[in-house]
């Protein structure tokens, strides 16, 4: 069975379709990459996943529960965290504050802040274990508008991590890093591997094509091809481009 | 025997100015009739009428006279909300919908088919660094396998967009002069006069190249 499933997801903004009958099933513990052009439909596909675009038709089952339609925080609860191609941290709190909101456990408290913050060691235990994941440990204290950009889209991911989800969804991780920060990115993915379902929205191909174990590529809202990297790149074409130098 | 998959039945689309005496700032005439599945190339200068001839087929843009018929259907008199069943626009990277409603839909007749039976692609943007030209023309092929019409609309301005048209597409359309020209293969697109003028003279010797060079073993085989 697979851990994330689409059927036939179909969504259409007034009188432009965005997808039209997407399907994809990913395996438990498989890391799926999705590209496609500019404007192709991938970020709708992760609205869809995540809760924040109800589809018109079509399906969406985590680990075989029907979860289509539901609402961002009910996917979350669930199982799949996202992060955004735009980041989305509270700038003015400690990347350790940050990760903690993520927490599932905390979140349960509801408007308890106080408590939460001041009493229980455990959160802050868990907190540091998110920011270990992703190798931030150090800068636990440092407050989120103070790291580097690379040190933000990991502290992102990180507080993914903490919801202790199924499935990550990651929309273009590597955008705005420098080279050793997309390296760095993709040992922390390397190392994620196979513990948990990732999909990833990508525009770096070197990234995608050295990680991923599938990848499906989204263009006029379809999928108009879906393989292994290798697979994808026995194609002419594919191989004349710069894809063609990552085979 | 089945109906063929796109007829263009006498169709001529007028576009006029003035509202006493209408005088024609456009005229495109089409009579054609595309059989069987497979890639066709649409090329032709720009104001040619490509994006009409493409509203016309897709049912978003009524002729002034003629039929459309896609598998023996007049596309014009099916629910707008069904065309998408028989035929698809597909602008850049998305598909579009947009239709000018004349009649109400309920006066007009549901589509026979659920799945579209003809994709038309509109200048899709076809990129050498990026590689998705391959997963493109992949899924073009594969659209064709299942049975379907695909109507590839293609401006050539570099020597390898002609080597896309030469290598996917099987038949091809030139729209020039107010009319559309139905040719056999790439050879005799490229012997068309108007084509050679439309394309100018480094294009033409690229195209000549092409025909004469390896590519050419496809049209002898």
């Amino acid at each position: 069975m697979s851990m994330l499933e689409a059927a036939g997801v179909h969504v259409r903004f007034g009188d432009r379709v965005v997808l039209e009958s997407v399907d994809l099933a990913v395996a438990d513990g498989e890391f799926h990459g999705v590209m496609g052009p500019n404007g192709a439909g991938k970020t709708t596909f992760f609205n869809v996943l995540t809760g924040r675009v109800k589809p018109s038709r079509g399906k969406v089952r985590l680990g075989g529960e029907d979860v289509t339609g539901l609402s961002p925080h009910r996917i979350a609860a669930k199982g799949i965290a996202r992060s955004f191609q735009i980041m989305t941290l509270f700038d003015e709190f400690s990347a350790r504050d940050n990760v903690m909101m993520g927490l599932p456990e905390f979140r349960a408290r509801g408007l308890d802040f106080v408590h939460a913050v001041a009493g229980d060691r455990r959160f802050a235990e868990q907190a540091s274990e998110a920011l270990a994941a992703v190798g931030l440990v150090e800068k636990g204290d440092v407050r989120a508008k103070d790291l580097s950009y690379g040190d933000r889209r990991a502290l992102e991911i990180a507080v993914a991590l903490a919801q202790a989800p199924r499935v990550l969804c990651l929309d273009e991780p590597t955008s705005g890093l420098g080279s050793d920060g997309v390296q760095r990115l993709a040992a922390l993915i390397a190392r994620l591997k196979g513990k948990l379902t990732i999909v990833a929205i990508e525009h770096d191909m070197e990234f995608l094509f050295s990680l991923a174990d599938r990848i499906s590529v989204i263009h006029w809202g379809q999928v108009v091809a879906r393989g292994t990297p290798h697979e994808l790149q026995r194609n002419d074409w594919v191989r004349r481009s710069n894809l063609g130098k990552f085979a | 025997m089945a109906a063929p998959m796109l007829v263009l039945d006498d169709v001529r689309k007028v576009y006029t100015r003035g509202r006493v005496i209408r005088r024609p700032t456009f005229t495109l005439q089409a009579n054609l009739s595309l059989d069987e599945p497979g890639i066709v190339g649409v090329v032709g200068p720009n104001g040619a009428g490509k994006t009409t001839l493409f509203e016309m087929m897709t049912g978003s843009n009524a002729p002034t006279s003629g039929r459309v018929l896609v598998a023996g259907t007049d596309i014009h008199g099916v629910k707008y909300r069904e065309r998408d069943r028989l035929a698809i626009h597909y602008h850049q990277s998305y598909q579009v919908r947009r239709f000018r409603k004349r009649i109400p839909s309920a006066f007009l007749t549901p589509s026979p088919t659920k799945m579209p039976l003809v994709h038309l692609f509109d200048e899709p943007q076809f990129n050498l660094q990026d590689g998705y030209i391959g997963f493109m023309l992949d899924f073009f092929r594969k659209l064709r396998d299942e049975g379907r019409l695909v109507i590839l609309c293609m401006h050539p301005t570099a020597a390898w967009h002609l080597d896309i048209l030469a290598d996917i597409a099987e038949r091809f359309l030139f729209v020039a002069g107010g009319g559309v020209a139905q040719i056999a293969d790439f050879r005799g697109l490229v012997a068309e006069p108007s084509f050679r003028t439309y394309l100018g003279p480094e294009m033409t010797r690229a195209a000549d190249a092409l025909c004469q060079g390896s590519v050419a073993g496809k049209f002898d085989a």
